[in-house]
């Protein structure tokens, strides 16, 4: 097991990781000299904001898929997180930090009855998670109309110290969401590779069957998942509702296509047993990067970006299953 | 007797009886609900999602998904609305959509059955695609201005109270119903959703199917589309944004198993008339339509879940059957009666 450094580089040389890496670095030497001020600290971090719902979330998702379902109501979470805080800060009083905490409650609750129903009465998590975004951005809808403030409107004013979580910046340029993201990611890698969880996570997508004979909770494993899921997109709409400085229920509804194109491209298998949070969190990046640089460098119209994110998604998909048909293996093969 | 016993058994059957059931309490609760005119709105209001769904049921029964379908609705939609505005035929308009469809649709049914990709996936990229692309064909704008003979045909009624396009639409869907469930070559979307590999060892051609699958899922979307061009009057670059989720919900009430193999096109139909009359029972029973999500979300979840359970049960206890028809079954049932 105790491999040499080299050894080690070397394998990482090979790992999809360093791939996305690569495509990372060709963006921004790209963007970088189409445009100078794209380098800009303040610029390419200020626009972080944009992005880092997506990212959170995604890292999180992955644990979804690596079990072998999809999680596609985070979206609908971000929304009624954001407009919980809003309501019970604005229309009950609460404490802005207790509504924050509320809102992580909820969207954890969300995700059990969610989670419940996949692990434990075997439903296919694509119809399950699809009624859930109906329902909770349903309940984002109802409880904004419990709101003295008409819900199209959103719901401002937020004191300072909330504001804090999207304006402070360590040393003056790095951003305290970025630095949530990170811990984050951290968190996941180490809950993905080096606890029993994860290790139990990764079987019981391989293999459910096997994974319950030996003994593991499978049905549990996988409702936590869901818990996951649903957590790291309420605190993105804690994130991104603190960034706006509006709460609103229909935040996050659009965020799905690109979710589910960071997990892919970031090299989690959808079929399960297969992912990693570094990935997806550096392909979450990568498509962040392409779709602030893009409008930047080229002058791209910002309402287009669903071309480029698509074509990503298409192009990974495309190229992966190319590489394990038969016949393009036969065809390299006969080449040599 | 026997016609009922069938009819029973069949998936629509909850459907069809949850849908008069549902009409039966709102009408006892307001009267004015059961109005045939009232009645005839729900099923007039439905033409989209009856078309959506009933063409994504195609690729469904494949036992794959399609959630590209809002897109190649809003993009069908763009080009026939461009045609028409710029005093083109109707007919042209029509052709321009069904090509529209057709087109992502074969897109859609090469990645999926040739490459092997999985189709969620697959399709949610093409959506992304093809969304961006009415962006970039529209330049971002409405396109109004439509000419009054088309966008007056929404209003057109047929026979009776109900409009042009649901009496096509309908007629579409039977007939489709029809070769699906009882000719040679229609029941290959069942079988090869059912037991894909199975279906290749009889001699299916399963990649075909697939892909034929996909091409009339995108047609349906792109008729889809001209009836919501015809009835909303203009074109906004998001039109049909999130409608394939609403047809798969739409699917799923109507009894179609999203595992594949099971279902038919009418119970979509019957699906997509419980979907949108929601919003219609909500009024008359005074609540605010804001309740929509909220109450699409906990009937689709419900149906769901009640179905998988039931159906799960089934498969314990016929494996149960299975494996008691094979021991001893005096001595087992005496472990039983004993345990």
């Amino acid at each position: 097991m105790n491999k040499s450094f080299s050894e080690k580089f070397k394998g990482f040389l090979k790992s999809w990781e360093f791939v996305l890496i690569m495509i990372l670095l060709l963006e921004v030497v790209v963007f970088a000299t189409k445009n100078p001020k794209f380098l800009k600290p303040a610029v390419l971090l200020g626009s972080i904001n944009d992005i880092i719902s997506i990212c959170i979330i995604s890292v999180f998702v992955t644990f979804c898929m690596i079990t072998g379902g999809i999680d596609i109501q985070v979206g609908s979470i971000v929304g009624l997180t954001s407009i919980i805080i809003g309501v019970s800060w604005q229309d009950f009083g609460f404490n802005i930090w207790g509504a924050a905490v509320m809102g992580i409650i909820v969207a954890a609750l969300c995700g059990a009855l969610s989670g419940f129903f996949v692990a434990y009465c075997d439903v296919q998590p694509m119809v399950v998670t699809l009624g859930g975004s109906f329902l909770y951005s349903g309940i984002a809808l109802l409880i904004s109309n419990l709101s003295a403030t008409a819900s199209y409107k959103g719901i401002s004013g937020f004191p300072d110290s909330f504001k804090f979580i999207s304006k402070f910046r360590f040393f003056g340029v790095l951003p305290l969401q970025v630095v949530i993201f990170v811990v984050l990611t951290i968190i996941a890698y180490i809950l993905l590779n080096k606890t029993k969880y994860g290790r139990m996570l990764f079987l019981v997508g391989a293999n459910r069957q096997a994974a319950e004979y030996s003994g593991i909770n499978a049905r549990l494993v996988t409702m936590v998942t869901y818990i996951l899921s649903a957590m790291s997109a309420s605190i993105a709409g804690i994130i991104l509702t603190s960034y706006l400085g509006t709460a609103k229920s229909d935040l996050g509804s659009t965020f799905t296509l690109q979710i589910i194109t960071a997990c892919v491209l970031g090299g989690t298998l959808s079929t399960g047993g297969k992912g990693s949070a570094v990935g997806t969190a550096l392909a979450a990046v990568v498509i962040g990067v392409l779709k602030f640089g893009l409008p930047l460098a080229f002058g791209v119209n910002q309402q287009y970006m669903d071309i480029p994110v698509g074509a990503l998604l298409l192009i990974v998909v495309i190229v992966r299953a190319a590489l394990n048909n038969q016949k393009v293996i036969a065809f390299f093969h006969k080449k040599k | 007797m026997n016609g009922l016993k069938k009819f029973l058994k069949a998936r629509e059957a909850g459907s069809i009886i949850f849908l008069i059931l549902l009409f039966f309490i709102v009408g006892c609760m307001n009267p004015a609900f059961l109005k045939p005119a009232s009645l005839l709105a729900c099923l007039n209001d439905s033409v989209v999602f009856t078309l959506l769904a009933a063409g994504i049921a195609f690729v469904i029964l494949t036992g794959e998904i399609d959630v590209s379908i809002g897109a190649t609705l809003g993009m069908s939609a763009a080009i026939a609305a461009t045609i028409l505005r710029d005093g083109g035929n109707w007919g042209i308009a029509l052709v321009a959509a069904l090509i529209t469809g057709a087109l992502i649709g074969l897109v859609n049914g090469w990645g999926v059955s040739v490459m092997n990709i999985p189709s969620l996936i697959f399709t949610l990229g093409v959506n992304g695609v093809v969304r961006g692309m009415i962006y970039v064909f529209t330049k971002g704008a409405w396109v109004e201005n439509l000419p009054g003979e088309f966008t007056k045909l929404a209003n057109v009624m047929l026979v009776g109270q109900l409009t042009v396009f649901y009496v096509i639409a309908i007629v579409i869907v039977l007939i489709c119903n029809y070769i699906t469930k009882k000719t040679k070559r229609g029941r290959y979307f069942t079988a090869v959703g059912d037991n894909i590999s199975g279906a290749a060892l009889v001699g299916i051609p399963t990649t075909k199917t697939k892909i034929l699958a996909y091409v009339l899922c995108g047609v349906f979307a792109s008729l889809a589309g001209m009836a919501y061009t015809s009835r909303i009057g203009f074109v906004t670059p998001i039109a049909g944004n999130g409608y394939e989720m609403k047809a798969i919900a739409a699917c799923v009430l109507g009894g179609v198993a999203l595992t594949g193999g099971q279902g038919s096109l009418f119970g979509a139909a019957i699906g997509a008339i419980i979907m949108s009359s929601i919003s219609r029972i909500l009024i008359f029973m005074g609540f605010s339509s804001d309740y929509d999500n909220t109450i699409t979300g906990v009937m689709l979840i419900v149906i769901v879940v009640v179905t998988t359970v039931m159906q799960n049960r089934e498969i314990v206890r016929n494996h149960h059957d299975m494996l008691l028809a094979r021991t001893n079954k005096e001595e087992v049932k005496k472990e039983v009666a004993e345990a």
